[in-house]
């Protein structure tokens, strides 16, 4: 039925490569020949304002968007010339927003993400049954394997939706906002599965978020997009720090230090900008 | 607490900025987590009766479960299909009906004769010709429901009907033969489909995948209206003796006696061109962006997809004319019963349908008999009822 081309053994990590990438919308340069390599084991967090690109960047790598130059490869192949169904064996995608419009158990949602895996009749079979309620369970969701999607608030939904990629089990993982409608501790305990989870295999996480304090805490590099072309990767304390936050954000950023902790807070604004002269200086 | 924390994620959802929030919860927390812990308990302990609820209604699916599903319907097929070939205005036992099937017992007694006459020529083309029409539009309403992904989509939805009807009408007020008006109502679906193709090409076959399905949906919609207009004005326009026939083909009717063998190839095309891709149209149902990046190729997906629903509706309403409801019910109800699985669904869809519309037009020909009902008229009186509670009775 599908074709399908002998891929690498799903334990090996895959290293996902950007040769002079341009993104554009509409007029606007989002991202201008930037050239990047993400290596096995590394947990990237893409931050930047609203509409600087972060979703069209993490789509251009899941190879959904050709960008406007340039190219990404995935192991050495770019990935518009990869079957798709490899292709979504080596590499998950989570999209910013998925709305059901019908009725589905919450483990039959998951196990949809089993689809790159299915042969003959595409019926699932024991070890994809099993790896959805691995994926489950790494969340905490056990208890809603058989509840109704159609009756869960955003951020149970947000939760199974990340369940779901896990359980594609690819080796490169690319999430968008995946942190979206959770509250505070889920935040922190998906993070939490997804470092550990990229550690245990060598597997390579790419999200984007906009709390940069947890990005601080659990990723390891940072990619901070300014939405004007530019572009600065590297390890996330060089790339999150408030100099190159502030700019990014336009808004003045400091980071407080308190014994071992540390938080980018944004700065209060003195009487002075609100009548329209120069902010604090980070 | 539990409001608070309502009121505080709300926002949030739209345009989430904790950069400012980031340490507000770990001041807070100690005060609150008590009561927090409280509407978490609450909140599991009824996750928990949900989930047992729910695990009684919507177990996962697998082959063997669609199988016995599907032999369970097979099976009413086949008793809804005895009842239609033995029930009427000569009614027949079972065994007779047999006997009438059999090839050799055409050549016995003058009776027997006739009751072979009345099953081969008579019942068993209609009964044939129902279950192919409610197969096909059943089909094409899970297969169009997929497609935009709305649950109220069904077989006529895009125009298909429409331009059907208009076509057949047209020739019905011509005065055309059977051949020519079926040949006619061919036609329309096609020109219709054509049109729907050439307006929505970017979501059906052009350009990137992205969740434009309200976009196909409006197209298709709004032909449909127009082909209202122009069905108005059909019948209007047409001469009194011929607008009986009219209302009836518009209704759905099977009485025409038209041919079950073309449908019924129909209904095996569609299934053969359909069923390997149940696996891709679950995927599809998570949207576009989800699908593609499963391996799905979307768009190619899509127009098949579409085709082969506008296929089927257009071979059902060429045998039978526009049968309301069997597309959009048959789908939900069986989705209700046995959950949302396209391997499972849309072979079900086929069988349902099939038992939904031969045993509508049983009822049809022997209520009132020896006058006849329109099909259409039955499966819409049931159909509005039964879709009504469904609707209502689901607490969201």
């Amino acid at each position: 039925m599908t074709i399908r081309t002998t891929p690498p053994a799903p334990s090996t990590g895959s290293t996902l490569s950007v040769q002079q990438v341009t993104l554009r919308a509409g007029t606007r340069t989002l991202l201008d020949r930037f050239t990047h390599t993400f290596y096995p084991g590394e947990v990237w967090c893409i931050a930047g304002p609203n509409g600087a690109g972060k979703t069209t960047l993490i789509s251009t790598l899941a190879g959904l968007l050709q960008p406007a130059a340039g190219h990404v490869e995935l192991d050495g192949l770019r990935v518009a010339a990869w079957p798709p169904v490899s292709l979504a064996q080596r590499r998950a995608l989570m999209p910013q927003s998925v709305h059901d419009a019908f009725s589905a158990s919450v483990l039959e949602i998951v196990m949809l993400n089993r689809f790159p895996h299915l042969a003959g009749w595409g019926w699932e079979r024991p070890g994809d049954r099993a790896a959805a309620h691995a994926a489950l369970d790494l969340l905490g969701l056990a208890d809603f394997a058989s509840r109704d999607v159609l009756s869960l608030s955003g951020g149970e939904r947000q939760r199974v939706a990340l369940a779901a990629v896990l359980c594609q089990d690819a080796p490169l993982l690319l999430l968008d906002e995946p942190l979206s409608h959770l509250d505070l501790h889920y935040q922190i305990d998906c993070l939490e599965a997804l470092t550990a989870w990229a550690a245990e295999r060598k597997r390579t996480v790419v999200f984007s978020c906009h709390d940069l304090n947890l990005a601080r805490r659990f990723a390891t590099h940072g990619l901070l997009l300014d939405g004007a072309g530019g572009a600065f990767a590297g390890p996330v304390r060089d790339v999150l720090t408030p100099a190159l936050a502030s700019r990014a954000f336009g808004y003045p950023l400091i980071l407080l230090q308190d014994g071992g902790h540390e938080a980018l807070i944004p700065a209060p604004r003195s009487p002075d900008v609100q009548q329209g002269t120069a902010g604090p200086v980070p | 607490m539990l409001i608070n924390r309502k009121r505080g994620t709300t926002p949030a959802t739209q345009d989430y900025e904790p950069a400012y929030f980031c340490n507000i919860p770990r001041r807070k927390a100690c005060p609150a987590s008590g009561s927090q812990q409280l509407c978490r308990g609450a909140r599991s302990r009824g996750a928990a009766r949900m989930s047992r609820i729910f695990a009684r209604t919507m177990p996962v699916m697998h082959a063997r479960r669609a199988a016995a599903i599907w032999c369970v319907l097979a099976i009413l097929a086949l008793a809804v299909l005895m009842a239609s070939l033995a029930l009427g205005s000569v009614p027949l036992t079972p065994a007779r009906v047999f006997a009438a099937l059999m090839p050799l017992s055409s050549h016995s007694g003058a009776p027997a004769d006739l009751a072979g006459e009345i099953v081969r020529s008579l019942r068993l083309p209609r009964a044939l010709a129902g279950f192919a029409c409610g197969a096909l539009l059943a089909v094409a309403g899970a297969l169009l429901q997929v497609l935009l992904r709305n649950p109220l989509a069904e077989p006529y939805v895009l125009g298909v009907s429409g331009g059907a009807a208009s076509f057949a009408l047209f020739a019905m007020m011509a005065g055309s033969a059977w051949w020519l008006v079926d040949a006619s109502a061919f036609a329309g679906a096609f020109v219709s489909i054509l049109l729907v193709l050439g307006l929505a090409r970017r979501e059906l076959w052009r350009g990137e995948p992205q969740d434009t399905s309200p976009r196909l949906l409006l197209t298709g919609a709004v032909i449909a209206a127009g082909w209202g207009a122009l069905i108005t004005l059909l019948l209007t326009l047409a001469p009194d003796n011929r607008l009986r026939g009219m209302l009836f083909w518009l209704t759905g009717d099977l009485n025409g006696g038209g041919l079950p063998w073309i449908a019924l190839a129909a209904l095996v095309v569609v299934l053969v061109a359909i069923l390997p891709a149940a696996p891709q149209l679950n995927v599809l149902l998570r949207g576009d962006a989800a699908a593609q990046a499963l391996g799905v190729p979307v768009m190619s997906l899509r127009l098949r997809v579409y085709l082969v629903a506008s296929l089927a509706a257009a071979a059902a309403v060429t045998t039978g004319g526009t049968i309301g409801f069997v597309g959009l019910v048959v789908p939900h109800t069986l989705r209700l019963a046995f959950g949302n699985d396209q391997r499972m669904l849309l072979p079900a869809a086929a069988l349902g349908g099939g038992v939904a519309v031969m045993g509508a037009d049983l009822v049809a020909r022997t209520v009132i008999a020896p006058a006849q009902l329109p099909v259409g008229v039955i499966t819409a009186l049931i159909g509005v009822p039964v879709f009504l509670w469904m609707l209502l009775r689901r607490p969201r």
